[in-house]
């Protein structure tokens, strides 16, 4: 057999394999890498084929819901890892804040919450010329596996009035029977940017500032952003996960507690829970594999001193996010279960976002919290458990009541608007307004 | 559709391959019988198309699937300027009179070049119009994929039966398969008509042929999806965004990425139609050979694009005058020409002059003296003349165009800001990869093997066979991991 002929047939055998696992092997249909459901066959139309929009979809759907797609995604994030240069002089990053307060207050109590009223941007002096790169969609990988960190770009100057008008709104509507908070969540970037791509993002903290600006003066403030900030040398965001961790979101509760005056315990009343390995959202945004190869501790903490139940309404939502349905009220557990390894360890609290959750606890002092939130503010209930005697956690996206009905049935004394500094940049008034009217 | 989509690469190749050989089987089998008796040797022209009647038709049917996969519209554009070259061609081939045959060609070349005026430049005039101060709207005509390949082949059809090179296709399916043909059909190389003239009714394809073929395709693909688009990203990083952030030394990375970039996508497409070209029975032209390893402006364009070049060559600068009567007319013509051919964009037209008035001092100065100016000298300015000319070529808004080339030169942030320098470690082995592999080392290669195994014929082609293999599956298996969830895949050539 001549040579060319062993050529044709070993490379035709090989391309007649894949070719039959592509076309009859099952097609994946979500991505649990991406976190997303993968195109779908798109539906016929005269006007879409005319267009040249049918055609387009069918080859993107074939190319995007590709059998044991993960894997080939895998694959593909180490091949691209493999064309770097490995550089071994920066491949520990350590990130330690200057936790030195430019602005000291006179004796204070509690270092976390001294303050003048006025954010100061943080230096972080160590870790700042850390190695980074420009990964896809805009994430920012910092040092290397087994410690990378991914950030996201935030492109957003000032802005947030949309958010400010949402609580001055509530304020109006519900006048001085509820005290409404407006908290809004920097991400982990505004703290660990490196120094020399710092021109990258824009500062997080020229919106949170406009926002409480823009606030009515019985509107108050929670300022996470320099509690946040005094800690930030330690875990307080996740690293491979585009949310905080729990225990940032453990400062942010308590600077609330302190502005609410509500009792507020320290870590010595939770009982401390770890999943291991855990490698978040920002590995399928960024599909870098420095994220893949940099698993860490999801550290999260449940209260031990104090009763509470939880009641759940789960709302059954579309593949465009619409509600279609609702539950009736169902008891369930705060805390969901995850073993070391799932990437889905973040939904261990209330086990996700389209539902309302309503904890009633054991701290009988007649306060009644709604939280409204997206998925930051889920990490901040667990925590609220020594201070209201009732926490009802509403997600802005999945609420199909009327807001001033439910506020007067369950009796609400304090609502805390909760959302991550990307939501409240660009979010309408109308998203939260709407739920006064519906 | 591209090539390197993975509904053309398991959807489409895999259908048409069984159809194909179905119809050569068909083929087969008719033309034994209509041989039966004849033992001349001999076949009338009848014959040899029947002889390859179905396995024609399964490429006209392809191809015109491939195209209208892309352009489900315009596919009529495309059959409409078949038929008037037909008819053009059929007119010339009857017109015994040199003026009758000159008439119907001017009818035809006016033709098809209104079709390309109207689909390519109008929108482009609008504009220049309105930049005049006229009121003139934007008629937003969207570019039909491939148009300037696809009528560039037309015209050199009409010329080539014009001057009596070749006689004109008699049959319509002929042309429409010259034309329509999918491996050539949207980037190029530009395939003249006597190059395939008797392929198309005549072709045989040995082993060599397919393995040739499949291995061409194989690296084109590599080329493209391995090196092409892994550079693109980084262009897109470097030149897409905010270039008053971008530093000096970061322009010229960026440069240089796309220099690398466009040459491997488009001579990786091109290999690609080549590759399939040769698995057909079909041998195209060559349209690169090494263009990076010049060591003068002159040299780099007999290099780069050669179907283009040698179109230009043979149909406007030599018919012309060339270099007999007003040679400098003649040169920027030609470099007017090549520069608008890219695109209906003032950055095209400069990109063509600018390598237009290189060569014409290139040939007072340089070439005049070359033996005496070291290579290495020689090498180095050709790479920088061409890698600035990409950063023209690039850059299709004229304000862009002036603040990258400000930036470039000296106007940036910093010499070479933390972020660009990174960028050169994250993709530090990709770029040595490009760069020795814009080098002619496969023939260098090949050879230094042959002298080593002179005297071992079995091994050297054990070897030669085990290197072809490996390469040929790690790039498939690369590249399909590399296309799953891919954006940003088209090739840049598509788009002229």
């Amino acid at each position: 057999m001549k040579t060319n002929h062993i050529f044709i047939t070993v490379v035709a055998v090989f391309f007649l394999a894949i070719t039959l696992v592509f076309l009859t092997f099952p097609r994946s249909t979500f991505s649990e890498m991406e976190r997303r459901e993968l195109a779908s066959f798109p539906e016929y139309s005269h006007e879409k084929l005319a267009s040249g929009n049918f055609t387009k979809e069918v080859s993107q759907w074939f190319s995007d819901s590709e059998p044991y797609r993960d894997i080939f995604m895998t694959l593909s994030m180490q091949l691209k890892g493999l064309i770097a240069l490995q550089r071994s002089d920066e491949d520990a990053i350590t990130i330690h804040a200057d936790n030195t307060p430019t602005a000291q207050a006179s004796t204070p109590v509690d270092p976390d919450l001294s303050g003048d009223g006025n954010m100061d941007e943080f230096n972080v002096t160590e870790g700042r010329d850390a190695k980074a790169k420009i990964a896809s969609n805009g994430i920012i990988v910092v040092g290397n596996a087994p410690n990378a960190r991914a950030l996201m770009i935030y492109g957003g100057i000032g802005g947030g009035d949309g958010y400010a008008a949402a609580a001055n709104k509530y304020k109006e509507t519900f006048g001085s029977k509820v005290n409404v908070y407006c908290m809004v969540i920097p991400s982990s970037t505004e703290y660990y940017l490196p120094e020399k791509v710092k021109g990258k993002s824009k500062a997080m903290l020229t919106t949170i500032k406009n926002i409480h600006s823009k606030l009515r003066s019985d509107v108050k403030p929670v300022d996470v952003y320099t509690i946040l900030g005094h800690h930030s040398s330690e875990p307080i965001f996740l690293r491979t996960d585009h949310h905080w961790a729990p225990l940032g979101a453990f400062y942010a509760a308590k600077k609330f507690a302190d502005v609410a005056g509500v009792p507020f315990k320290d870590l010595g009343s939770y009982e401390k829970k770890v999943i291991h390995g855990f490698v978040g959202t920002m590995y399928g945004y960024s599909k870098d594999i420095a994220v893949k190869n940099s698993p860490e501790d999801f550290v999260f903490y449940k209260p031990k001193d104090v009763a509470y139940k939880t009641t759940y309404i789960n709302y059954t939502i579309d593949e465009n996010y619409n509600v279609t349905a609702e539950s009736k009220p169902t008891s369930g557990e705060l805390f969901y279960t995850y073993k070391d390894g799932s990437s889905l360890a973040y939904n261990t609290f209330m086990g996700g976002d389209a539902k309302i959750t309503q904890v009633r606890t054991g701290t009988g002092n007649g306060r009644r919290l709604i939280i409204i939130k997206d998925s930051f503010g889920n990490a901040l209930p667990g925590y609220l458990c020594y201070s209201f005697e009732e926490i009802h956690v509403i997600d802005s996206r999945y609420f199909t009541k009327n807001m001033k009905k439910y506020v007067v049935d369950n009796k609400i004394t304090d609502i805390l608007f909760a959302n991550n500094v990307f939501k409240a940049y660009s979010v309408k008034a109308s998203h939260y307004t709407d739920f006064l009217k519906q | 559709m591209v090539f390197s989509d993975l509904f053309f690469l398991f959807v489409f190749i895999p259908a048409f391959i069984v159809l194909y050989m179905l119809g050569a089987w068909m083929d087969r089998v008719l033309h034994r019988k209509y041989a039966l008796g004849d033992s001349s040797g001999e076949i009338s022209e009848a014959a040899a198309r029947r002889r390859h009647a179905f396995k024609n038709a399964v490429l006209i049917v392809f191809s015109l699937i491939f195209y209208a996969w892309g352009e489900p519209v315009y596919v009529f554009l495309m059959l409409g300027v078949v038929v008037v070259n037909y008819l053009v061609g059929m007119g010339m081939g009857r017109a015994d009179v040199k003026n009758r045959r000159r008439l119907w060609l001017t009818v035809g070349v006016i033709i098809n070049l209104a079709t390309l005026f109207s689909f390519k430049y109008l929108n482009f005039l609008a504009e220049i119009l309105r930049d005049c101060g006229l009121d003139v709207a934007d008629p937003k005509i969207s570019l039909p994929i491939g148009i300037s390949f696809y009528i560039f082949q037309s015209l050199s059809y009409l010329v080539d039966v014009y001057r009596r090179d070749t006689g004109p296709q008699r049959s319509f399916w002929g042309l429409l398969l010259y034309i329509s043909m999918f491996p050539q059909l949207i980037a190029g190389p530009i395939v003249r008509y006597s190059t395939v003239a008797r392929e198309i009714h005549d072709r045989r394809v040995t082993a060599d042929d397919i393995a040739d073929g499949v291995f061409r395709f194989l690296l084109g693909l590599g080329k493209k999806v391995i090196i092409a688009n892994q550079l693109g990203e980084v262009c897109r990083q470097l030149l897409d965004g905010n270039l008053h952030d971008l530093s000096t030394g970061g322009a010229w990375i960026g440069m240089i990425a796309f220099s690398l970039q466009i040459y491997f996508d488009f001579s990786g497409y091109s290999d690609m139609a080549i590759g399939i070209g040769r698995c057909l029975g079909f041998h195209f032209c060559e349209n690169f050979d090494h263009p990076y390893v010049s060591k003068s402006i002159t040299e780099f364009w007999r290099r780069w694009h050669m179907s283009l070049g040698t179109f230009f060559r043979d149909y406007v600068y030599i018919p012309l005058g060339g270099s007999r009567r007003h040679q400098l007319v003649n040169i920027f013509v030609v470099w007017f020409l090549t520069g608008m051919w890219h695109g209906a964009s003032w950055n095209f037209i400069l990109w063509g002059l600018y390598f237009g008035i290189i060569l014409v001092i290139e040939k007072h100065t340089i070439l005049k003296i070359k033996d005496k100016i070291p290579a290495a000298l020689l090498h180095f300015y050709a790479v920088a003349i061409v890698v600035m000319g990409f950063g023209i070529f690039y850059f299709d808004d004229f304000t862009r165009l002036r603040d990258f080339f400000s930036v470039a030169f000296g106007g940036g942030t910093e010499a070479l800001s933390f972020a660009d320098k990174n960028i050169l470690f994250e993709k530090f082995w990709l770029f040595l990869a490009a760069i020795l592999l814009a080098a002619p080392l496969r023939g260098g290669i090949a050879r230094l093997s042959n002298r080593l195994l002179a005297n071992h014929e079995v091994t050297r082609q054990g070897v030669s066979l085990a290197v072809r293999l490996s390469f040929s599956l790690i790039i498939l298996l690369v590249s399909i991991a590399l296309l799953v969830g891919a954006t940003n895949n088209a090739f840049l050539y598509t788009r002229f």
